[in-house]
C-alpha cells in the first residue's frame, strides 16, 4: 500500500512539472510582447522598455523560467502585466466563487446522475430510459456557451424569474467573506436574504455547468445497474427475501458506484475547465472569466496560473480517486 | 425529458417566489444608482499608470484635473485651474486654481498637490507620461504660491494645454502614506482613489463592478441641482453583448455601451429605451508595410486604395460611419477635407497597378485584424473583394493585439496591411500628425513606418509653433502629403453609441472621449 502511494505521488509530482513546462512554453512560444500590454496603448519606446526591465520581460527565456518555477515554489504566481497586481492574490480572491459554482454543480449532477441512472436501469427500455437516454445524449451533446444564453434568454429575459448574469445584485454587499461561497456564509450569517440571492444568481449557471456532469454519470450508472442487476447475488438477495428498495440501493447500487466513481472524478476535473466558458456567459466573477479576459488581454501570468490551478486539481482529483479504488478494490492495491 | 422538466420545475419552484423577494428587483431600493455597463474590466485605477475607456470613466468621475474636455466639437473649459496663460515665447504656462476645491478627505486642493501630481505622473514615466515628458521636466514645475502652479517648458510645445485634462490631481498627502518601496503610491492607487472629483469610490473589484458614491458637496456643485443628483454610480462589467442588453431590458442596468450595430437597430425599437448615436473621432485605418514587401510601391498602395470599396464601411456600420476625408478627424483643429482622397475607381486603380513593380497583380497579400473584432474582419473581406480585379489574393489573419503589435514593431515583421483603429487623446492636430513622425514607427499607430523626410521636419515644426494661422497653415499642407504619400488606406470614423432608459438624463456626449466613455457627473435619473 504504501509503495502504491508513493507511485501515486512521484507521478503526480512529474505530471506537474511537465505542467509548468508546458504552461511556460505555450505563454511565450506566441510572438506578442507583453511589455506593450503593461506599458499601456500610447506608450513610447522608453515606457516600454521600461515596462519590460519591471517585468523581467528582458531577461533571456531561460532565466525567466528559472525565476517562475522558483517564485511558484514560494507559492508565488507572478504578477500580471496589465494590472501590476499578483495573480496568487487574484487567484485567492476568484477561486472560491469557482469552487462554489462546481460544487453546487457537482451536487446537481450527482443527485440527478445516481438517482435518475438508478431509475433508467430499473426501467429499462421502457420510456423513461429513452427519455434520459435521449436527455443525457443532448446533455453532453449541448455546448454550454450556447445552452446558458438559452437559458438566460428564456429564464431571465422573457419570465423574468432569474436574473441574468452577475453572482450577486450590484446593489448588495456581501460583507467580508468567511469561506467565500456566499451561500454558505449566508448561512453562516443566517441571512435568509442573502442565501436567496445568491441561490437566484447561481442556479443558472450551476445547471448548465452540471448539464454533462449529469448526463455522464447518468450514462454510467444506468449501465452499470443494469450489469449489476444481472449479477447472480441479486438473484440469490432476491431469493433470500430481500426487500426490492434495499436490494436496489445497498446491493446493486454499492457496486455499481465503483465505476462512477471514476467518471466523478473526471468530470470534475472538467467541469473547472468547463467554467471558463459558463464564466464568461453569465459572467460569474471565478478564475475561468479571469482567465478568459487575461487571455484576450494577452495578459499570460493570470493564464498560466489558472491552467495550473485547473491541471492541479485533475491531478488531485485522479489521485484522490486512485487512492479510493485502493481502499475499495483491494486487488488493485499490489498491481 | 425527465430531467429538464424536473430541473425547471426545481427552478421554477425557487423563482415564483422571487417578485415578492428582495433580490428580484434589487435595485427598486436604489433607484437613483445609475448602472453603467460595458464589456471592459479597470485593471489599474492610478490615473498616471494607465488609461483606456472603462478606467478613464470612472477617472473622470473620482478625480478632477486643472482643465476639462466638454461639448461637440471638444472645447476645454476651467476646472480646478479659474484660469491660465502662456508666455508669448511659449516656454511658460500658469494656471490659478479655484479656491474651494477640497479632496474626498477635505483636504484643500492646493498648488503643491498639482505640482505633485505631475511630477509623480513624469516619474513613474507610464500611461500619460508619452504625452509631456519629452517638453517638461519635474523640476520646472513650481507651486508658486498656494493657488499658482507654474510650468516651464524645456521648448516650446504648442499641444500642451490638449494634454493638461488628462492629468488628473491626486492628493499627495494620502498617496505618500501609502507608499511602499518607493513606488509613489502606485500598488495602493491601483485600486484606491485620492481625489476630489464628483464621485468617491466604494467598492471596486477590478473584474466585476466599481461602486462609487456621489460627494454631497462636491466643491463644483451639481448641475441637476442637489435635489436629482444621484446617490452613486455603479460600473457593471459584462462582457457579452446578449446580457448586457438583456440587462438593459430588465432594467438591472440603465446604460450599455459596446453593442454592435445591429443589436442597435433592435434596440432602437423598444419601449422605454433610447439610443445615443454620434459622429465620433477614432479613425479606422489599413496601414501599409511602407518599408518592406511589395507595399512599399507608392503605386501599388494607390491602386488598393482606389480599388477599395470605401461604401462598403458604411454599410457594416447600418450606416453609423462618416468616410474620413483626411488623416485627422472632423472635429480637429486644422482638420481639412483633402481633395483627392481616393474613393473607388478601377481604371484609376489599375492604372497605378500598371505603373508598379507588379503591374499584373499576381500577389498575395497579408491583411492583418485584431482577433474577435467583427467588424475588421469583414472589413478585411470587403477588400479581399475589392483587391480580386486587380488580381492581387488576400490572406485574412486575426490576430491578438499583443501579437499584431509585437509583429508592427518592425519593417521586417510588419504585415504588408494592418487595420487598425486610433482614438486621438486630444484635439490638437499634433495628436495625429505625430504619428506619421520617423519617432512613431513599431508602435501601434506607425506600423506603417511611413517614411518621407520633408514631412517629418513639417510635423517637427509645427509642434513648436506658437503662430496659430501659420501652424494652421502647415497641418493643411501636412495633410496633403501625407494622403499623397498613401502610408494607408484611409477608412472611416463609426459613431459611438450608447443604448439607455429614457428615464436617463444629462447625457453630453464629447468625442474627445473615449469610445465606450462618457461624463457621469452631469448624468441623472428622473425619477
Amino acid at each position: 500500500m504504501l509503495f502504491y502511494l508513493l507511485r501515486r505521488f512521484a507521478l503526480a509530482g512529474l505530471m506537474l512539472f511537465g505542467l509548468i513546462c508546458l504552461t511556460f512554453t505555450i505563454a511565450n512560444i506566441a510572438p506578442a510582447d507583453p511589455a506593450v500590454l503593461a506599458a499601456g496603448p500610447d506608450a513610447g519606446r522608453s515606457q516600454i522598455e521600461q515596462a519590460r526591465r519591471e517585468y523581467g520581460l528582458d531577461k533571456p527565456l531561460p532565466a525567466q523560467f528559472l525565476r517562475y518555477v522558483s517564485d511558484l515554489a514560494h507559492g508565488e504566481f507572478g504578477r500580471s502585466v496589465a494590472s501590476g497586481r499578483s495573480v496568487g492574490r487574484d487567484l485567492a480572491r476568484y477561486f472560491p466563487a469557482t469552487l462554489e459554482l462546481c460544487l453546487l454543480a457537482m451536487t446537481i449532477g450527482l443527485v440527478f446522475g445516481i438517482s435518475l441512472g438508478m431509475l433508467s436501469a430499473l426501467f429499462k427500455d421502457r420510456w423513461l430510459d429513452h427519455v434520459t437516454r435521449i436527455f443525457a445524449v443532448s446533455g453532453i451533446a449541448l455546448p454550454p456557451f450556447w445552452f446558458g444564453l438559452l437559458l438566460q434568454l428564456g429564464f431571465a429575459v422573457w419570465l423574468g424569474w432569474l436574473p441574468t448574469s452577475g453572482r450577486i445584485g450590484v446593489s448588495t454587499e456581501p460583507g467580508e467573506p468567511i469561506t467565500g461561497l456566499l451561500l454558505v456564509d449566508a448561512v453562516l450569517r443566517g441571512d435568509g436574504a442573502l442565501f436567496n440571492q445568491s441561490l437566484s444568481y447561481i442556479l443558472l449557471p450551476a445547471l448548465v455547468l452540471s448539464l454533462p456532469c449529469l448526463a455522464s454519470i447518468l450514462r454510467v450508472n444506468r449501465s452499470e445497474m443494469v450489469e449489476a442487476l444481472r449479477a447472480d447475488y441479486i438473484t440469490a438477495a432476491r431469493a433470500h427475501g430481500v426487500s426490492p428498495w434495499r436490494l436496489v440501493t445497498v446491493h446493486a447500487l454499492k457496486n455499481a458506484l465503483l465505476p462512477t466513481l471514476a467518471i466523478i472524478g473526471l468530470r470534475w476535473g472538467w467541469m473547472m475547465s468547463s467554467t471558463v466558458l459558463v464564466e464568461t456567459v453569465f459572467d460569474w466573477p471565478g478564475i475561468g472569466l479571469y482567465a478568459v479576459s487575461s487571455a484576450i488581454a494577452g495578459d499570460f501570468k493570470p493564464v498560466m496560473g489558472v491552467t495550473l490551478i485547473v491541471g492541479l486539481n485533475f491531478m488531485l482529483v485522479n489521485l484522490v480517486v486512485d487512492l479510493l479504488y485502493g481502499v475499495l478494490d483491494p486487488r488493485l492495491r499490489d498491481a | 425529458m425527465g430531467i429538464t422538466r424536473r430541473a425547471v420545475l426545481h427552478g421554477a419552484a425557487l423563482s415564483t417566489l422571487a417578485p415578492g423577494m428582495t433580490w428580484a428587483f434589487d435595485r427598486d431600493s436604489s433607484r437613483k444608482i445609475l448602472v453603467f455597463s460595458g464589456n471592459q474590466a479597470v485593471p489599474v485605477l492610478d490615473p498616471h499608470v494607465r488609461y483606456d475607456w472603462s478606467t478613464r470613466l470612472i477617472q473622470q468621475s473620482v478625480y478632477d484635473g486643472l482643465l476639462k474636455y466638454v461639448g461637440t466639437p471638444p472645447r476645454i473649459i476651467p476646472w480646478l485651474a479659474e484660469k491660465w496663460d502662456s508666455s508669448p515665447d511659449g516656454l511658460t504656462y500658469t494656471f490659478n486654481l479655484v479656491g474651494n476645491a477640497k479632496f474626498h478627505n477635505g483636504d484643500a486642493v492646493d498648488a503643491e498637490a498639482v505640482r505633485y501630481s505631475f511630477e509623480r505622473g513624469l516619474k513613474l514615466n507610464a500611461g500619460v507620461a508619452w504625452m509631456l515628458k519629452d517638453f517638461l521636466k519635474p523640476e520646472n514645475i513650481v507651486a508658486v504660491d498656494a493657488r499658482t502652479v507654474r510650468f516651464t517648458l524645456d521648448k516650446p510645445f504648442a499641444p500642451f494645454v490638449s494634454y493638461v485634462p488628462w492629468w488628473y490631481i491626486v492628493n499627495p498627502k494620502q498617496v505618500m502614506a501609502n507608499v511602499s518601496e518607493g513606488d509613489y503610491g502606485r500598488k495602493w492607487l491601483t485600486e484606491n482613489a485620492a481625489g476630489s472629483g464628483p464621485f468617491k469610490l466604494r467598492r471596486f473589484d477590478a473584474n466585476t463592478l466599481i461602486h462609487m458614491d456621489a460627494v454631497a458637496d462636491y466643491w463644483k456643485g451639481w448641475p441637476m441641482g442637489e435635489a436629482n443628483r444621484l446617490s452613486g454610480v455603479i460600473y457593471r462589467i459584462v462582457r457579452e453583448a446578449a446580457p448586457r442588453r438583456a440587462g438593459l431590458q430588465r432594467r438591472e442596468i440603465d446604460v450599455i455601451t459596446n453593442m454592435s450595430p445591429d443589436d442597435m437597430s433592435q434596440l432602437a425599437k423598444l419601449p422605454g429605451i433610447r439610443n445615443e448615436d454620434h459622429a465620433g473621432f477614432t479613425t479606422f485605418g489599413i496601414k501599409f508595410n511602407c518599408q518592406t514587401g511589395p507595399t512599399a510601391d507608392v503605386n501599388l498602395r494607390k491602386a488598393i486604395a482606389y480599388a477599395f470599396d470605401y461604401e462598403a464601411l458604411i454599410t457594416i456600420h447600418n450606416g453609423g460611419a462618416r468616410l474620413m476625408d483626411s488623416p485627422f478627424p472632423p472635429d480637429m483643429e486644422s482638420h481639412i477635407a483633402v481633395p483627392d482622397m481616393p474613393r473607388k475607381d478601377l481604371d484609376k486603380a489599375k492604372a497605378f497597378l500598371a505603373r508598379s513593380k507588379a503591374p499584373n497583380g499576381d500577389l498575395e497579400l497579408e491583411y492583418v485584424h485584431v482577433q474577435g473584432l467583427e467588424d475588421a474582419r469583414r472589413i478585411g473581406l470587403v477588400l479581399l473583394d475589392s483587391l480580386r480585379p486587380l488580381n492581387i489574393k488576400l490572406n485574412i489573419v486575426g490576430q491578438p493585439w499583443t501579437t499584431m503589435v509585437a509583429r508592427g514593431s518592425k519593417p521586417d515583421t510588419a504585415p504588408n496591411m494592418t487595420s487598425v483603429y486610433v482614438t486621438p487623446v486630444g484635439i490638437d492636430p499634433d495628436t495625429i500628425a505625430y504619428q506619421y513622425h520617423r519617432e512613431s514607427w513599431g508602435l501601434y499607430y506607425g506600423m506603417s513606418h511611413y517614411e518621407n523626410k520633408e514631412v517629418w521636419a513639417m510635423i517637427a515644426e509645427a509642434r513648436g509653433m506658437t503662430d496659430t494661422q501659420k501652424r494652421l497653415a502647415l497641418y493643411a499642407e501636412i495633410q496633403r502629403r501625407i494622403v499623397a504619400d498613401q502610408p494607408e488606406v484611409f477608412g472611416m470614423i463609426p459613431n459611438r453609441t450608447w443604448a439607455m432608459r429614457d428615464y436617463v438624463k444629462g447625457f453630453e456626449f464629447s468625442p474627445i472621449r473615449f469610445t465606450g466613455e462618457v461624463d457621469l457627473y452631469p448624468m441623472w435619473i428622473e425619477a
